[in-house]
């Protein structure tokens, strides 16, 4: 029988790696992905979902329960890549691989060449809009697109009010309609 | 996170009122309406080596006299005005008169006047801590010689 | 504020489920009767759509066990000291504890100057300042001393016992009249 994710932090925190193997194996997906939409890079994105896991190990002691372990994962995962942001801001590197570094290497093949310009148009467009985005707006839309959450776990994810995540959303949101209107 | 947010502004309420009050007690020095003054009267001698039990807290200004015995005679208190005078008898047939002249950066200044079968033995002007002492010793008494501990405190 | 941009704020939140029954059908009845905000609400669902594609439908799948045995690594390595220093500044350091320490720092810095008043004697930084300034001093002809104690900070002024002319100095001082 598959156990809870309150049942396996017990075990952590009584010692076992097992559990936290477990727990890691149910969520690094959505933490890499998560990662991966706010960072918009594999590499940082795997760096941040693993280092998430690390800190969340090492931590599991003072881990009380209050919210859900997936949400506590979120919540670690989110702040270290609003940091890598913040960090990538000041100190801009020459050279990142992109999103569409990432789907050249996918081999994506389009429908037909005006889809083709299109849809990389939009990509591009689409790409520098949410980048263009405060850490903390990109926070709200990644969650909310890619996790389907709630503003109730987002807020808690986050460390603010429903309110708060519900005038980001509707400001980012604004933004991105603003400079993608002619696309859709 | 409304009880996070109250919790957050109950902080902030809390530590403005601490600074206010930290501000009010630090307010700009007010002169006290007057001092407290106290005269210990202690023989110094060396027939023994007892050291007055009452003298605690004393014994390192004491033993900076180089005497080898302390005991305490009389210890007197008495509050004394501004520019006022008080008489404070003193073992030996001596009164000790004391007058707080003014209170500036936390020191007391003091006049002081021993005399003995009320002849002038000194006058002084010293200007002592508040709720600091000095010493004022030397005549003679019992085979030793008499120490007089002179306090003043302003709250 | 028209009622259309009230609307147009909370179609959003419409679309995500997140608004009361009751809102809920204000907000739907109003955008079917109204042809900008239904524009609006078509353009929010292309922008949700475009959206997943591109943050959520593209990304590939990973592996676990690498994974995995990357997080192992970083549990197992020992970090430098001053990585180390910086997760537990991290840590210690949190939203709530900082907001705390504020009052707490306030009230200990009171709480220190302030307890000279209930340990008289007692000074912060060590013993206080004891020595006494001497303004003026006459001792009728006695000679006199003026010792400073430096443990304890004390001031002492000690008479001698003059044995020659005592007597003339202590008539003059008499006639001399009270100094006060």
């Amino acid at each position: 029988m598959e156990l809870s994710d309150s049942e396996l932090v017990k075990q952590c925190q009584a010692g076992e790696m097992s559990a936290f193997e477990e727990l890691v194996s149910r969520y690094h997906q959505k933490v890499y992905m998560v990662s991966l939409g706010l960072l918009r890079n594999r590499d940082d994105a795997m760096e941040v979902a693993q280092e998430a896991f690390f800190r969340a190990y090492r931590k599991i002691n003072s881990f009380q329960g209050g919210s859900s372990f997936y949400t506590w994962i979120y919540r670690i995962a989110v702040n270290i890549s609003i940091d890598t942001q913040r960090r990538q801001r000041r100190n801009p590197l020459d050279f990142r691989e992109s999103m569409d570094g990432v789907m050249e290497a996918q081999n994506e093949v389009a429908k037909d060449p005006f889809t083709d310009v299109h849809d990389r148009e939009l990509r591009e467009k689409l790409t520098k809009a949410i980048n263009d985005l405060t850490p903390e707006h990109k926070a709200v839309i990644v969650l909310r697109t890619i996790e389907g959450m709630s503003y109730k776990d987002i807020g808690q994810i986050l460390g603010c009010s429903e309110g708060t995540v519900m005038s980001r959303l509707h400001y980012a949101r604004k933004k991105l309609q603003d400079k993608l209107r002619v696309f859709l | 996170m409304m009880l996070q947010k109250m919790r957050r502004s109950l902080v902030l309420l809390f530590s403005l009122l601490l600074v206010s009050f930290a501000g009010w007690c630090g307010a700009a020095e007010k002169t006290p309406q007057s001092v407290q003054v106290t005269i210990r009267s202690i023989l110094a001698a060396n027939k023994s080596d007892e050291f007055d039990a009452k003298l605690k807290g004393m014994e390192q200004q004491l033993k900076s006299l180089k005497y080898r015995s302390y005991r305490s005679l009389k210890d007197e208190s008495k509050t004394v005005p501004w520019q006022g005078t008080q008489s404070f008898e003193i073992p030996g047939g001596r009164t000790l008169t004391v007058s707080p002249q003014e209170f500036q950066d936390n020191r007391i200044a003091l006049k002081v006047r021993l005399t003995e079968h009320d002849k002038p033995i000194v006058d002084t002007t010293v200007k002592i801590a508040n709720k600091g002492n000095f010493i004022l010793g030397g005549p003679p008494h019992e085979g030793g010689a008499l120490v007089l501990s002179i306090s003043a405190s302003a709250p | 504020m028209s009622n259309c941009e009230i609307i147009r704020e909370s179609i959003g939140s419409w679309l995500d489920g997140e608004l009361s029954p009751g809102e809920s059908d204000s907000v739907r009845a109003h955008v079917a009767g109204c042809g900008d905000c239904d524009e609006v609400r078509r353009q929010l669902e292309k922008l949700q759509m475009v959206l997943k594609e591109e943050l959520a439908g593209k990304a590939a799948r990973i592996e676990f066990m690498p994974f995995w045995r990357e997080v192992q690594q970083r549990i197992n390595q020992k970090r430098p000291w001053h990585e180390e220093l910086r997760g537990w500044c991290r840590d210690f350091f949190t939203a709530p504890r900082i907001a705390w320490s504020v009052p707490a720092v306030i009230a200990l810095v009171l709480a220190l100057f302030s307890l000279d008043s209930y340990l008289p004697g007692w000074r912060f930084g060590g013993a206080r300042n004891n020595f006494a300034a001497v303004d003026s001093i006459d001792a009728y002809g006695r000679s006199v001393a003026l010792l400073r104690e430096n443990e304890s900070k004390t001031t002492v002024i000690w008479l001698y016992q003059d044995q020659e002319g005592e007597n003339d100095a202590a008539e003059d001082a008499t006639k001399s009249g009270p100094a006060f």
